[in-house]
C-alpha cells in the first residue's frame, strides 16, 4: 500500500487478468465510520452495510462500475484503490528500450494544478505537457487528439444512423455515447438489451491507444512493440477499461498502463520536479494537437456540444458561426435541448450526469418512449472533471463540522432542479 | 426637494456603498451555487473560449492530416475499414453475475 495524494492504492500491474474480478475500489474495514456517504453515493448499490455495526463494503466487483465516487466523497479516507501501475512506469521511464508515450485526458488538467496548490478547476495544460517531458516520457501525445477523432467518428456514425432510420437492419436510435467506461460498464450489466444504441466508437483513450502503435509508431519510425503507452485519467473505471481483454486491436495490448490525475500529482513529486515553476509548452503535434472541442470532453454536455459543432455543419452545409451551444452544457441532473439545423430539423438531444439520472434514460429507451436521437451519459456528477481520479475536493476531508456542513450544502444543491 | 453639496455627497457614498455590498454579496452566493465542480467546469469553458485557437474538431490540421483521402492513415474517412478494425469495438452482455448475486439474496438497486 502506498498513500497517493491522500488516497491508500495497492501497487501492481495487473497483466492478462480479467478485470471483472478486481476490486478497483474497496473500503478498509479499520477506518470506515459506519457514516453511509459512500452509500448515498453509489448509484448501483454495490457498495453497502456488511455487518450490524453499518460497515461498508463494496460486496462484488461484478455490481460495481469502477467510478470512484464513493472514494472521493468518502469524509474519513477510508476507501483504497485496488490497482496502481506507477512503480512499473517509473521502472519503464528508466529503460532505454522502451519508448515510453503520455495520453492524458482532457480533465486532468483541470485538476492537476491543485495538488500543487493552484485554485479549484485552475488550467495547467501547459506545464502539464511540460511535467511529462521532464519525467521522461518520450512522446507527449494528448488524449485531446482522439478526443477530435471520436467526435469524427461518432459523429458521422450518429448521421449515419439517423440516416438509415426506416431501411432494413438500420441500428437503432437514440444513440448512446461511448466515452465514459463506468456507464459501458454499466449498461452492459445492467441493460444488455440497449447495447446496440450504444455507438461502436471506442472512448479516446480506446482509440489513442492502438493509434500510438500503429500510426504513432509509423510515423516517428518506432517498432510498436518497444512503445509503451500511459493512460493518464481523471477516472478509476479507465483502469478497468485499460485492461478489457478486447482492447488488442494494434496486435499488441493498446493501453499498457493507466494512473489517475493523482497519480500524475504523486509522480511529479516524487521525481522532484517543481511544477510551478514549469514554462507552458505543446505536446507532441501528431498525436497531440487538438481543439476546444476536445477539451470540452471533461464536462457534462461537452461530448453533446463537441458533437453538435460538427453534426450542424455536415447536415446544414453551412459554418456555424458561434461555436457556444450552451443549452447542453450540464451541470446536474438531466438536462433535454432540441436543436434547430438549418435543411435538417430539430436534433433532439439529453445529457444525464450521473448513473442514477442515466438510468431514467435507459427505462424511456427500453419503454419506446425515448424522443431523442443523441443522449450523453457521465457517471460522474459534472463529468469527467469530477472524476474519481481526480485530486480530492479539501472540503470533504475537513473538520467533521466543516465536512458536515458540507455534505448538506452539496445535498441540498443537488435537490434543486437547475434549467 | 432641494440638494445640497453635503448631502449629495452623502447620497453618493451610501448608493456606492450598497453597490459594492450587493455585488460581494451576489458573487459569493454564486461562488456557492457553483461549488467546487462548478469552479471546474468554468474552467474547462474558459480555456475552450480564450485558450484553443481551434473550437471545432473538423478544423483540427491533425484531423485534416489522419483523415486526409490520399495520404491519410485513415484514407477512408471517418467509420472506413481501418477506423472500424481500430477504433471501434464490441460491447459483452455482463447482466449474468449480477443475476447471480440477486439470486443469492444481494439487494442492489437496479
Amino acid at each position: 500500500m502506498k498513500k497517493i495524494e491522500g488516497v491508500m492504492a495497492q501497487t501492481n500491474a495487473p497483466k492478462g487478468i480479467d478485470p471483472d474480478g478486481i476490486f478497483f475500489v474497496q473500503v478498509d474495514p479499520a477506518k470506515c465510520e459506519a457514516c453511509g456517504t459512500c452509500e448515498e453515493v453509489c448509484a448501483t448499490g454495490a457498495i453497502q452495510s456488511i455487518n450490524d455495526d453499518g460497515i461498508r463494503a463494496v460486496v462484488d466487483p461484478a455490481a460495481c462500475m469502477n467510478c470512484g465516487q464513493c472514494l472521493v466523497n468518502c469524509p474519513y479516507g477510508a476507501i483504497y484503490e485496488g490497482v496502481s501501475f506507477v512503480d512499473e512506469i517509473f521502472e519503464k521511464l528508466q529503460d532505454p528500450n522502451t519508448v515510453v508515450v503520455s495520453m492524458p485526458a482532457p480533465a486532468v488538467r483541470y485538476g492537476l494544478g491543485e495538488s500543487f496548490g493552484a485554485a479549484t478547476g485552475t488550467y495547467v495544460g501547459g506545464q502539464m505537457h511540460a511535467a511529462l517531458r521532464k519525467l521522461g516520457f518520450d512522446y507527449i501525445w494528448d488524449n485531446e487528439f482522439t478526443a477530435d477523432v471520436t467526435i469524427m467518428e461518432e459523429g458521422t456514425e450518429l448521421i449515419q444512423r439517423v440516416k438509415e432510420q426506416g431501411q432494413k437492419d438500420a441500428r437503432p436510435l437514440p444513440q448512446f455515447t461511448s466515452c465514459c467506461p463506468g456507464w459501458i460498464k454499466f449498461a452492459e450489466t445492467f441493460y444488455p438489451d440497449l447495447l446496440p444504441n450504444l455507438s461502436s466508437c471506442k472512448s479516446p483513450i480506446g482509440m489513442l491507444g492502438p493509434l500510438s502503435k500503429t500510426y504513432g509508431a509509423h510515423e516517428t519510425h518506432t517498432p510498436a512493440k518497444d512503445i509503451y503507452t500511459v493512460s493518464i485519467m481523471p477516472c478509476i473505471a479507465k483502469k478497468y477499461e485499460g485492461l478489457r481483454p478486447e482492447m488488442a486491436d494494434s496486435g499488441f495490448r493498446d493501453i499498457d498502463a493507466t494512473i489517475t490525475t493523482r497519480e500524475l500529482a504523486y509522480m511529479i513529486k516524487t521525481a522532484g520536479i517543481d511544477f510551478n515553476t514549469l514554462p507552458s509548452q505543446q505536446p507532441d503535434p501528431i498525436l497531440g494537437d487538438s481543439t476546444g472541442a476536445a477539451t470540452i470532453f471533461g464536462n457534462s454536455g461537452g461530448v453533446m456540444e463537441a458533437a453538435l459543432r460538427l453534426a450542424y455543419e455536415v447536415l446544414s452545409g453551412k459554418t456555424l458561426k458561434d461555436p457556444d451551444i450552451k443549452v447542453v452544457r450540464t451541470h446536474e441532473g438531466i438536462n433535454a435541448a432540441d436543436v434547430k439545423v438549418p435543411g435538417f430539423g430539430t436534433v433532439k438531444v439529453a445529457v444525464a450526469s450521473g448513473l442514477a439520472n442515466a438510468a431514467k434514460l435507459c427505462e424511456e429507451v427500453r419503454a419506446g418512449k425515448s424522443p431523442y436521437h443523441f443522449i450523453e451519459i457521465m457517471s460522474c456528477p459534472g463529468g469527467c472533471v469530477n472524476g474519481g481520479g481526480q485530486p480530492l475536493d479539501p472540503d470533504v476531508r475537513a473538520s467533521l463540522f466543516k465536512s458536515t456542513v458540507a455534505q448538506i450544502n452539496k445535498r441540498f444543491r443537488a435537490r434543486r432542479i437547475t434549467a | 426637494m432641494k440638494m445640497n453639496r453635503r448631502s449629495f455627497i452623502k447620497a453618493c457614498g451610501v448608493m456606492a456603498g450598497y453597490a459594492v455590498l450587493g455585488v460581494n454579496m451576489t458573487k459569493e452566493a454564486a461562488a456557492a451555487a457553483m461549488g467546487f465542480v462548478g469552479l471546474r467546469q468554468k474552467s474547462v469553458y474558459d480555456a475552450d473560449a480564450n485558450v484553443y485557437k481551434i473550437r471545432k474538431s473538423q478544423d483540427n490540421p491533425m484531423i485534416a492530416k489522419i483523415y486526409d483521402h490520399e495520404t491519410g492513415f485513415l484514407h477512408e474517412g471517418p467509420c472506413g475499414h481501418m477506423s472500424h478494425h481500430l477504433l471501434h469495438t464490441h460491447y459483452v452482455d455482463r447482466s449474468a453475475r449480477v443475476k447471480a448475486l440477486k439470486a443469492k439474496g444481494f439487494k442492489f438497486n437496479l
